[in-house]
């Protein structure tokens, strides 16, 4: 038994985290709804929903089916847009006691660097999360993350108008995912986090329709989890900066095989929707764990795959 | 709103797959409103990984026991109707926007169809502890999927049943019912909660008939709290505080029917 409590804290790329377990992008909304059911001041920190220059609507229902331990979702980054999100969601978010990550997206590479412009002068932001798995309008609707020099141009745009740690969230519907996290870490990103969902789709066989009124949508869950940590262990292993893993992550148990395999932190996600206390409980299970192994500092553990 | 640790207390079919089950549940039954919902864990493991959102049926606030009513339709429907007395359930509750109340006095139709009929039942008792008269209107495609008369009839002081088989009441629709309830007995308070064609048909007849109408959507949901975002119903005028779509969990799961965008919703 350890002498002392055990030390949680994690610093993520300058980031002071009283422990490694954040709430994922689009799985907490801006806070609110998760005031009364669980403890934001026991958590590393929180990761806003997508903002987009302009307010969007979303997509067309059906918008989530659950598929063998995991879910489809196809929301369409409905999200009030930036000026709404200063105004009406940011208050709350900044009397949070808790790391708020602001998770940003833009339609072109000059829309993102005009989010993080915007945002600097807003106090309190202590990272900006890049999501950059969205169509560029500008390149016939590929997506910025599936080619190393649209990721990276995304990433320069946004890390030329801040002063803010830049994490760039990456997308496992590539070949080689090192080869993205490498060109974005060179295109000045403080941290990587990953994994965004994975490319999904149902269908319903009575009306031979598909499920997800945007036809195919993300997969999330217990069932992509072996897959993320594959590729974050992949990851940490070509760059020298913080890895945030995300993908699946259930159980203490979780965020410790992502430790092991390279991230300094993680992000709680699909758990959040299913017991909205998942990542408090999370915490207070980690915390048992290096109490009973005697693990003074859980920094310690990331990398430490043998 | 809390993570209620309740115990279930019954779980039996009370019609062909339809179950009812009884939830020791304190904090949810002194506050749940008729139209709102609960959230349940079946299972603390992945599969299933999402709670069932259920409307409540029936509330008796001083025992601290709740009611839902379900149909077994698919794999986490069929986890619950196999989990026996003394299970705790872990339950989120109360959740949503409930039912409006009609102005005093005014007499109230409600129409359900399938297993849309168990937040009719709830709020059937409410309102004729207030005094209103009520009719309950349901329909269902053959005799052996309605409820029993005697849970509909604590719902209403007439219940009135349509078959698409003919094999019990009206042969026909539950449209019909309404439209012959209007005609004969005039202006009312419509409730509505059943298949989404269903309620696109009763909102059309409500809206010609100039009498006002609530539904109680149904939509595939995650989280039951308004943080997925995936419980997304088209508004047809005014731009809710999310955009053009509403959150049913938050925003609903009752709307009054002329909110609704009902031709672009999801068919069920």
């Amino acid at each position: 038994m350890g002498q002392r409590m055990p030390d949680l804290s994690i610093d993520f790329a300058g980031v002071q985290l009283r422990n490694p377990v954040l709430l994922a992008s689009g799985t907490c909304n801006y806070g609110q709804e998760l005031l009364p059911l669980t403890d934001f001041a026991r958590l590393g920190g929180l990761v806003t929903k997508t903002i987009t220059p302009q307010p969007r609507g979303g997509n067309p229902p059906q918008r989530i089916v659950e598929t063998p331990a995991g879910m489809l979702n196809s929301i369409g980054l409905q999200n009030p847009g930036l000026e709404a999100f200063v105004e009406k969601q940011w208050p709350l978010l900044a009397s949070l006691d808790a790391q708020i990550v602001v998770n940003i997206a833009g339609f072109a590479v000059e829309e993102f660097g005009q989010m993080a412009a915007s945002l600097e002068a807003l106090e309190g932001i202590a990272a900006l999360e890049v999501n950059i798995s969205c169509p560029n309008v500008e390149a016939g609707g590929d997506n910025f993350a599936t080619r190393p020099q649209t990721a990276a141009a995304a990433i320069t745009a946004v890390r030329s108008r801040t002063q803010r740690p830049v994490i760039a969230k990456l997308t496992p519907n590539v070949t080689d995912i090192a080869e993205i996290a490498r060109a974005v870490v060179d295109a000045g990103a403080d941290a990587v986090s990953l994994i965004n969902t994975l490319v999904g789709m149902a269908i319903d066989v009575e009306r031979r329709r598909p499920v997800l009124g945007g036809v195919t949508g993300g997969l999330s869950g217990p069932a992509i989890r072996p897959v993320a940590l594959a590729m974050v262990w992949k990851v940490a292993q070509a760059v020298a900066v913080p890895v945030m893993g995300i993908g699946g992550i259930t159980t203490a148990s979780d965020v410790l095989e992502f430790m092991v395999a390279g991230a300094s932190a993680v992000q709680v996600g699909t758990a959040s929707f299913a017991n909205p206390n998942a990542g408090v409980e999370i915490v207070e299970d980690l915390h048992a764990y290096c109490d009973e192994r005697g693990i003074d500092r859980i920094a310690s553990l990331v990398g430490s795959l043998r | 709103m809390i993570d209620e640790q309740a115990r279930l207390l019954s779980n039996r079919e009370v019609a062909a797959d339809f179950y009812l089950a009884r939830l020791n549940a304190p904090y949810i039954a002194a506050r749940i409103e008729p139209g709102q919902f609960v959230n349940i864990e079946v299972g603390a493991g992945v599969d299933p990984l999402l709670r069932i959102p259920l409307s409540v049926s029936g509330v008796e606030r001083e025992a601290g026991i709740i009611e839902v009513l379900y149909e077994e339709v698919g794999p986490k429907t069929r986890a619950l109707s196999q989990v026996g007395p003394d299970a705790v359930l872990p339950t989120l509750g109360p959740l949503g926007k409930g039912f409006v109340s009609p102005p005093e006095g005014t007499r109230v139709v409600l129409v359900g169809g399938g297993i849309g009929v168990p937040p009719l039942m709830y709020w059937g008792l409410e309102l004729r502890q207030q005094t209103h008269q009520t009719a309950l209107l349901v329909g269902a495609r053959t005799a052996n999927k309605h409820l029993p008369s005697e849970l509909l009839e604590l719902a209403a002081d007439a219940v009135l049943l349509a078959t698409d088989d003919g094999s019990l009441g009206h042969a026909g629709l539950v449209t019909d019912l309404l439209q012959h309830e209007l005609a004969e007995k005039g202006p009312c308070a419509v409730y509505c909660c059943g298949p989404h064609g269903m309620m696109q048909a009763v909102a059309a007849i409500c809206l010609e008939a100039q009498v006002p109408c609530q539904v109680s959507l149904e939509e595939y949901m995650a989280c039951g709290i308004g943080i997925c975002v995936g419980c997304a119903v088209e508004l047809a005028t005014a731009k809710g505080d999310y955009g053009r779509y509403a959150r049913v969990c938050v925003d609903g799961p009752a709307f009054d029917a002329r909110q609704i965008k009902w031709g672009n919703a999801c068919p069920t």
